[in-house]
């Protein structure tokens, strides 16, 4: 038996056990309120975000990208859409039922059912809309629209492609789209910070960026913002309710200085040959015509070709993808007379009554090698204008051996070369303008006199492109000043950047003028044949790129059975005169006469800029 | 036999007002929750008000007994329960990989819910008359008891319920007065085959889970879900909550289980941080009158049996809350009269039963 005294102690000794449990167990329970407390009050705010987080979803919408026009507002670029056939798997019961029956309105091929079979349940359970067949014809709208109202849940939806109207007429100076890459999407993004979990695409392949040209260089404008629409979600994925929307805002169209008419005329007188083609507004610096041939169809590249194709095109010895407009390196040959005729007269070496003797070849004193002209037995006694006319060289190694080359390289940079002259092209190339300190650099060389002597006829080291070419032309037309080129059509004129100015004044630029009227009008003219192509003056100055140097024209035809060493045919123009409007630069790789052969394309292209 | 029973009310009905009061309310706050907490499925909602009431009334039932017919019956008690408990592991149902239940037809009966009340009980009755301190052969068979009833339960598998019915019977051993000895002794020897127990004794993703605990965002959508998303739901509810039936977190099933181990952060995110207090200030309030009741219980086997199973109840609590705020891993522990469930809510009714019992009998004088 259990006596009172133990009896007393088993019952305090149950009251201290018991209380100590219920003290651990108080402090325990002090521990969870402090814990909930700090995750309901201390850090409410970053749970909220949790919780909203996992409760909606953001779906963003692609923008419709701007619509590009041509300088009399025709479209170049379009938006047209294509049409999908889509059913929504989280209302359909019996998915292939419902595809017997749309198979005998629309044909659908085995991977279009493959991929509809694998993807309707995963579709059904995020209730999320499956793409049944992509780009369908009008017939299968037409037979599917009347027997609609037999399908509740499919539907026709619209998307859309990018389109180029024109699409080997514009493929360098517009340029393409293509797919954006992920870093190129995550920075697009980023700057509306967004994220990327899902899209409602607007184009019909997806996110797309301008990859070249005009679609490269404005893609911010013509992209627009996306829009997003936020979902209520379950803890699948699922969709529920529409919480909000913020729209979709359209990119802004670009309305281009390019004018379709004359870039029509250009390409269809260039013919695909290898060359480009510049034309621009002398008063504002607008291109108005651009061309780089041969072409390639931009629509074919930004709507998907086949590796075939795609190599093709790479393959291609005229490499269709190279835009020789702002990138092709060629010496500028005869064509830099003038600009180094002016620089003779700015620092009066010569003046327009100076002539000299020109036997048909210059001698340099300094080593005895002998520069030839073109024309056996040269141009006698001849002045500036003269020499212009008839394109003598011995006149301007002459001149060019009394010019100090430092002077004569900062002169012809005011004309634009070695320098980028345009405000909006797509990978431009400086060409390339030597000078004493480059030929160390690189060559590891010193100048010679030689050197200066061949840069006066523009052979040698230096390198133009057919827009540097244009820009030159323009700033010869508008008596030294004009604007930075661009393809964007501008609202109001500005005031063009003056270049060229000290000794030169507007007498000269007129006598300049002048002389090249006479390249093409003056009977002794290098440009004589393009005569009866116009029926105003144009102001023009041909050259031929000797490729492969030879004494004699026997050895030139041994040479030329290869087409790849035929001289490129150049040729500059500015008109109408007295006040021209427009000038323009043809190229034509291995043209042979840049009088006869690019003459006729720069004399189209005018005419069909001035009519 | 109608004498025995007419014997049985004869000092009129056992009963205390507090603690049905307080269950009652529990009970009637439990069912509101649920109704949110199981999408608003009316179908649940009445089954659990059945158990509930059902529950209350078994209560009234098993507190009118004398102390002694539970002391004198502990022992077949035990092993109908025990009985219960072998015959589910051999023809129990077996849900989601666990057998626990026992088909009735009517009910899916939780065996193991039955001996978490009755093994207390027997211990109670084992050890009241026993002289202090308890000698060491008492000591084990006690414990090996314990051990093996534990051990069926967990490799059901149902971790949460044999670590309960561990501890509710460690509770009445200690209580009924352990050597501090033997409880030092037996601690060290716990921590140091910890290891053993880890790589022997635990499932793989019952590891996982205590894993988780100290890294829940190491696999967030993995094995962190559970926890990640409960603490969202919690945390989200701030101070106030998202307001009846509107939590996110709940209703869009990002909660999981919210109708069982889970439904704590259903009202945390519903009702607040003061939802929560109002909540716990009700089990607080039952807690402390349990223990009011166990210091002056008439004799050492209500002292103990009181004792024991108001700690059971407590552990419950606890285990609940901590696992669904994040501090111990997940183990599968109901809510007391809150989660679904009628196993297990009516083995609480009738431990509370039995606590009032114990509590409202005066000592039976012999004539």
């Amino acid at each position: 038996m259990i006596d009172s005294q133990e009896r007393f102690s088993e019952k305090k000794n149950f009251f201290n056990r018991l209380i100590l449990i219920y003290v651990i167990f108080a402090a325990l329970f002090i521990l969870i309120i402090y814990k909930t407390y700090s995750l309901q009050v201390s850090s409410f705010s970053d749970y909220e975000i949790a919780a909203l987080k996992n409760k909606t979803r953001e779906i963003l919408i692609q923008p419709s990208r701007g619509i590009i026009y041509d300088r009399d507002g025709q479209i170049l670029v379009n938006n047209v859409p294509s049409y999908n056939l889509i059913i929504k798997p989280s209302f359909i019961s019996n998915f292939e039922n419902l595809l017997d029956e749309i198979k005998s309105i629309v044909e659908l091929s085995e991977e279009e059912i493959e991929y509809a079979r694998i993807n309707f349940q995963k579709k059904a359970s995020l209730n999320r809309e499956l793409i049944l067949k992509k780009d369908l014809s009008k017939e299968e709208i037409a037979k599917f629209e009347v027997r609609s109202y037999r399908f509740k849940n499919v539907f026709i939806e619209q998307r859309y492609s990018r389109q180029n109207l024109y699409p080997e007429l514009f493929s360098h100076a517009i340029g393409y789209v293509g797919n954006l890459n992920n870093e190129g999407l995550d920075k697009v993004l980023q700057d509306q910070s967004l994220s990327t979990k899902e899209t409602i695409f607007y184009y019909s392949n997806g996110f797309i960026e301008g990859k070249t040209g005009i679609e490269n260089i404005y893609d911010d404008r013509l992209r627009g913002k996306y829009g997003t629409k936020i979902f209520e979600v379950d803890a699948t994925g699922k969709l529920l309710d529409e919480l909000n929307e913020i729209p979709a805002v359209s990119g802004n169209d670009i309305k281009t200085s390019l004018d379709l008419e004359s870039q029509k005329v250009a390409f269809k007188a260039m013919n695909g040959r290898r060359g480009a083609i510049v034309a621009v507004k002398i008063s504002t610096g607008e291109i108005v015509s651009y061309i780089s041939s041969p072409s390639f169809s931009v629509n074919k590249i930004a709507n998907g070709l086949s590796e075939n194709e795609f190599k093709e095109l790479l393959d291609d010895v005229n490499k269709p993808f190279f835009d020789r407009a702002v990138q092709g390196r060629y010496s500028p040959a005869s064509t830099i007379k003038p600009a180094i005729g002016l620089f003779g007269i700015e620092n009066e070496i010569i003046d327009w009554d100076y002539k000299i003797n020109d036997p048909g070849f210059f001698i340099l004193p300094e080593d005895n090698r002998i520069y030839r002209g073109w024309k056996k037995g040269g141009h006698g006694d001849i002045n500036l204008s003269n020499a212009i006319i008839e394109s003598s060289n011995t006149f301007f190694f002459s001149l060019a051996y009394q010019s100090d080359i430092n002077d004569l390289t900062k002169h012809l940079s005011k004309f634009g070369f070695g320098r980028n002259v345009c405000n909006d092209c797509f990978l431009p190339d400086i060409g390339l303008l030597p000078s004493p300190a480059w030929k160390m650099n690189t060559h590891n060389f010193g100048w010679f006199k030689g050197d200066t002597v061949n840069l006066g006829v523009g052979q040698g080291y230096l390198s133009a492109t057919p827009i540097q070419l244009a820009y030159y032309a323009a700033i010869l037309a508008n008596k030294g000043t004009i604007n930075k080129f661009s393809f964007v059509k501008k609202d109001s004129l500005e005031e063009p950047d003056k270049l060229i100015s000290a000794n030169i004044d507007v007498s000269d630029w007129e006598k300049m003028h002048e002389s090249m009227i006479g390249v093409i009008d003056n009977p002794k003219g290098t440009a004589g044949r393009l005569r009866s192509l116009k029926d105003y003056p144009i102001a023009a100055k041909s050259g031929t790129v000797e490729l492969v140097s030879t004494e004699t024209k026997e050895d030139y035809k041994i040479i030329r059975e290869n087409e790849g060493n035929r001289d490129h045919a150049i040729i500059i123009a500015f008109g109408p005169m007295p006040n021209p409007e427009y000038a323009v630069s043809v190229v034509i790789e291995n043209g042979e006469s840049g009088g006869s052969v690019a003459g006729p394309v720069a004399i189209a292209v005018m005419n069909s800029l001035i009519n | 036999m109608i004498k025995k029973i007419s014997n049985i009310f004869r000092d009129g009905i056992y009963f205390d007002q507090y603690l049905f009061i307080s269950i009652t309310l529990l009970s009637a706050m439990g069912l509101v929750f649920l109704f949110s907490a199981s999408q608003g499925n009316l179908e649940t909602t009445i089954k659990q008000s059945i158990f509930v009431i059902f529950g209350l009334v078994l209560m009234l039932l098993v507190s009118q007994p004398d102390p002694d017919f539970y002391k004198n019956n502990a022992l077949a008690f035990l092993l109908i329960s025990l009985f219960l408990l072998l015959l589910t592991a051999f023809t129990g149902k077996e849900i989601n990989g666990a057998k626990r239940w026992l088909d009735l037809g009517f009910f899916t009966l939780q065996t193991s819910e039955i001996i978490k009340i009755s093994l207390p009980i027997f211990l109670a009755a084992y050890l009241f008359n026993k002289s202090l301190p308890i000698s060491l052969k008492n000591t084990f068979i006690s414990i090996l008891l314990i051990f093996i009833i534990a051990n069926i339960v967990r490799i059901q598998p149902d971790l949460g319920t044999s670590l309960v019915i561990l501890i509710a019977g460690l509770y009445v051993l200690f209580l009924a007065g352990l050597s501090w000895r033997f409880i030092g002794a037996s601690s060290a020897i716990f921590v140091l085959s910890l290891p053993y127990i880890w790589n022997n004794f635990l499932e793989p993703f019952q590891r996982q889970r205590i894993l988780t605990l100290f890294e829940p965002n190491a696999d967030p959508y993995g094995s962190g879900w559970n926890i990640t998303q409960s603490k969202i739901a919690i945390g989200s509810g701030g101070f106030q909550g998202k307001g009846y039936q509107q939590g996110s977190q709940a209703h869009l099933d990002f909660l999981p289980e919210t109708e069982t181990d889970f439904i704590f952060s259903v009202i945390a995110e519903e009702f607040g941080f003061l939802g929560v207090c109002v909540l716990l200030s009700v089990f607080l309030f039952i807690l402390i009158r349990c223990l009011y009741l166990a210091l002056n219980a008439r004799d050492r086997f209500c002292r103990l049996t009181i004792g024991g199973l108001s700690l059971l109840f407590l552990s419950t609590i606890f285990i609940n809350l901590a696992m669904v705020i994040g501090i111990i891993p997940v183990v599968g522990m109901p809510l007391p009269f809150i989660s679904k469930g009628g196993s297990s809510l009516l083995s609480f009714y009738i431990a509370f039963g039995i606590i009032i019992s114990m509590a409202t009998h005066k000592k039976l004088m012999r004539r």
